[in-house]
């Protein structure tokens, strides 16, 4: 099997390819941001030093969210274009849970952590023992202050004694982090901070393998938050 | 490079810049073999206009099924196209990067050259899709949501900018004005149609730079002259909005009227043509044509369907590039604004 595996969703911009068992070439970019500029060339540049053809890939992968709105539907939309015209199957993967399994066989509780803007982060549970992140919560988002309160209480009531927070979500409130959280929590390295092309191409695989496939021309991103103009209008309502 | 001209060429584009999902398939150019439109206004109608991030989700999940509707209208299956064109500015960025993402995607898959295509030059082609030669030199005044400008055109693809709205596009003031007037949303179709009813010059608006000697637009005033006439009328138990929209319309399409022939009158063109959406307006339409009859100019127009945003505009304007070879790269980007046009 050979997996091409995309994600645009955050600030950063990663592309994989994984075949005979291991990541053949990555290539990731969190500098000067313009995914719609520089995904397209970044594929293609993936293929070419593999020496191969779009058409001999065998499944896509691609982050569905939450995230940067317009971030996921460049990926996405690239990736249906890619999909329709080279006929390939797509495999959905949650950006939380591609950046929860940066930390697979730990014991600790891992949360991703997105910037939602508006003071808000998205965020969500994850238990990563085993090979595949299980997920202990729904997508949420929430306040910083939320989440440092809904954190604590996780963590106690889970059990687990160390929690892992990484993501662009931490970057903002860093300093009201390390005042509100104690020594159980730790920050992952740079390395592992953010989303990882080479991880989503993991769980792509194993899910592919399962043939657990997404529809192509029904994926949709996962926004977990209204548009400003429905949420406006929900109010008026 | 030069295509080889015995070979038919088959373009596919696509055209995501607003609220319109659409895809189509052109021949060499000029034959419409499919046009299909998803338009979202019934979605955009409970904010009273369009909202870019509703426009971007609603593009993502309408493209997949609204290309493949254009190659079953066609009867044709991907391997058979040669291009793929994608409008890439002007618009909504977030809702022009769907279309152009899906593009480069698509058009990669299929090794395909991509070519992308300037929105505006799009509209102004959906007149050689309607009537194909043109005798230029031209005047053309391009009228929309989003712009009111006025080209000297030398051929179909050189053309100069003679002046430009200063303010709020023709689109918007009726868009603005059909909100105030409470008539609903999209404002151009809305006026027309309260205006049926209706006469002119009960009440009476300005004619905003008709005086002017220049070739630019203001709408923004006569927008809030519009809108205080209204309130002044209401308080004096006037509610007869067909007359107000009546007006109102009539006030905007002479200044376009007037300008665009006074622009033919100086550059000794006999042909105007007339494009984007509010080239759909049936007084400026009938205007324009009586008024350039005259003067033994000549009008051309697009049919309705091809007024308002669709995609068979931009494969046909792409059909140019194709055959000489002006592709664009896969580092293509968007632009929500141009410069000039
Ligand atoms: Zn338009």
């Amino acid at each position: 099997m050979l997996l091409l595996a995309i994600d645009s969703a955050t600030p950063v911009a990663g592309v994989a390819l994984w075949g005979d068992g291991r990541i053949l070439r990555e290539e990731y970019s969190d500098y000067k941001q313009t995914h719609s500029r520089d995904l397209m060339p970044m594929v293609d540049r993936i293929l070419r030093s593999c020496e191969v053809d779009i058409k001999e890939i065998s499944v896509l992968g691609v982050t569905i969210g939450p995230g940067s709105f317009t971030g996921l539907r460049i990926g996405l939309a690239t990736v249906k274009g890619l999909a329709m015209a080279a006929n390939l199957p797509v495999v959905g993967i949650s950006t939380l849970e591609m950046m929860a399994h940066n930390f697979a066989h730990n014991s600790a509780l891992v949360c991703p952590l997105l910037d939602a803007r508006k003071n808000e982060v998205y965020t969500a549970f994850f238990d990563v023992h085993s090979s595949y992140p299980r997920r202990l919560s729904k997508d949420l988002f929430c306040s910083p202050s939320e989440f440092v309160e809904i954190v604590k209480e996780q963590r106690i009531e889970l059990n687990y004694e160390k929690v892992i927070l990484l993501g662009n979500g931490y970057t903002p409130y860093s300093e009201y982090f390390q005042n509100e959280l104690g020594e159980e929590y730790a920050l992952a390295p740079a390395h592992l901070m953010y989303p990882r092309a080479g991880a989503l191409a993991s769980l792509a695989v194993e899910r592919a393998i399962k043939e657990e496939f997404d529809d192509v021309r029904t994926i949709k991103p996962v926004y977990v938050r209204l548009s400003e103009a429905e949420y406006q209008l929900g109010k008026e309502a | 490079m030069v295509y080889l001209s015995q070979q038919e060429v088959l373009i596919l584009g696509i055209e995501t810049s607003c609220d319109e999902t659409s895809a189509a398939i052109v021949r060499d150019g000029r034959d419409i073999l499919s046009n299909v439109i998803h338009s979202q206004i019934s979605i955009h109608q409970p904010f009273g206009g369009v909202v870019p991030e509703v426009a971007s989700r609603k593009h993502i999940e309408n493209i997949p099924w609204v290309v493949d509707q254009a190659f079953t209208d066609a009867g044709l299956t991907y391997e058979d196209i040669h291009a793929v064109a994608v409008t890439n500015r002007p618009g909504l960025i977030g809702a022009l990067l769907v279309g152009l993402s899906y593009a480069k995607g698509f058009a990669y898959a299929l090794k395909l050259p991509l070519i992308g295509v300037n929105h505006l030059q799009g509209h102004i082609y959906a007149n050689i899709l309607e009537h194909g030669d043109i005798p230029f030199p031209a005047v053309c005044l391009v009228v929309s949501g989003g712009h009111t400008s006025l080209l000297l055109m030398e051929n179909q693809s050189q053309y100069q900018l003679l002046g430009g709205t200063l303010d709020d596009a023709a689109g918007e003031a009726f868009d603005k004005v059909a909100r105030f007037l409470g008539l609903g949303y999209p404002g151009g179709p809305a006026i027309e149609k309260a205006a049926r009813t209706g006469e002119a010059g009960h009440v009476r608006l300005p004619r905003v730079f008709l005086d002017r000697p220049d070739y630019n637009f203001s709408f923004s005033g006569l927008k809030t002259a519009a809108m205080n006439m209204w309130i002044k009328l209401q308080r004096q138990g006037d509610k007869r909005v067909d007359n107000m929209a009546a007006e109102f319309q009539l006030a905007l399409v002479e200044v376009l009227v007037e300008k665009t022939l006074r622009a033919a009158r100086a550059y000794e063109v006999s042909s105007i043509l007339l494009a984007g959406g509010v080239a759909a307006n049936s007084l400026l339409r009938s205007l324009m044509e009586n008024r350039a009859e005259d003067e033994g100019k000549k009008v051309y127009y697009p049919p309705i369907e091809l007024c308002t945003d669709n995609a068979a505009m931009i494969a046909g304007r792409a059909y140019e590039d194709f055959c000489q070879g002006i592709y664009a790269g896969l580092d293509l980007n968007a632009q929500a604004h141009l410069p000039s046009i």
